[in-house]
């Protein structure tokens, strides 16, 4: 009385593992949208944002590089 | 366009320390991590010399080279900064540095060492500027601030010169004038192991 492995069991349908199969590409799907609106938010700078100048000659710095040419 | 410069008057650093107080003060930096330290050469004998060291922002740096996920970019200030997000921890950029500057905040198991850690020239990172994000993760934006690196704005002695590599090397340029020529910590006669005469 073997049974394989394959094989369903007498009186079982397997119609009802469906809704696993359907939660499961529900969470995918939510998660990819997940994913896609928070990646904008993330990056917070754009390459050339990032990379740009930040120095300024202002007044503090001009009164740094005077003290030190005492 | 200006480029940002560290310069240390190796005739002027007294090994206070007060460089690396301040910039682990100032940007939170973990423990066990030295964003920037002092090393003294012939300690305690004649001719001793103090040089305080961090990221020197290399034009074509060695870190940035090795990077296995190009987590390094050279802003338009000529200062490399690194991405912690991208950052994976292999310790690549440690290997590659000539002046030690990456740091790693852990050493776990598996070899896991944590996301990289060094010298932001005090401009922060990749985050958008001033956010509590840029803040956390690479410590305050000074140069968005229109200010300078606390750790030489505050050096006592004025030994840690940093700004406009132009304008900063016409500083030295005075010093050496006036003073003459003489570091035993600096230039040809280290670089060519000629005896050197202080």
């Amino acid at each position: 009385m073997t049974r394989k492995q394959d094989e369903p069991r007498e009186g079982v349908d397997l119609a009802r593992r469906n809704f696993l199969r359907a939660g499961i590409a529900g969470a995918s799907a939510a998660a990819a949208t997940t994913a896609a609106t928070v990646a904008p938010a993330e990056a917070a700078e754009s390459d050339a944002e990032k990379k740009k100048a930040r120095y300024q000659e202002t007044a503090h710095v001009k009164k740094y590089y005077a003290t030190n040419r005492y | 366009m200006a480029r940002m410069k560290f310069l240390c008057d190796a005739d002027r650093c007294i090994e206070c320390n007060a460089c690396a107080t301040a910039c682990k003060n100032e940007h939170e930096v973990p423990w066990g991590i030295n964003r920037r330290r002092v090393v003294t050469i012939n300690d305690g004998k004649p001719g001793e010399r103090s040089v305080s060291m961090a990221c020197m922002h290399c034009t074509d740096a060695p870190c940035a080279s090795v990077c296995p996920v190009s987590c390094f970019y050279t802003t338009a200030d000529a200062v490399v900064l690194h991405s912690k997000d991208l950052c994976i921890g292999c310790g690549y950029c440690f290997y590659a540095c000539p002046f030690g500057a990456p740091q790693y905040p852990k050493t776990g198991n598996f070899g896991s060492r944590g996301k990289m850690d060094k010298c932001t020239y005090c401009s922060g990172g990749p985050e958008e500027d001033h956010s509590q994000a840029e803040l956390d993760k690479y410590g305050r934006n000074r140069l968005a601030e229109g200010k300078l690196p606390l750790c030489a704005e505050m050096c006592s002695t004025k030994a840690l010169l940093a700004g406009d590599g132009d304008i900063i090397a016409s500083i030295y340029k005075e010093r050496v004038a006036k003073r003459g020529y003489g570091s035993g910590a600096w230039g040809w006669k280290v670089a060519y192991k000629e005896t050197i005469a202080i």
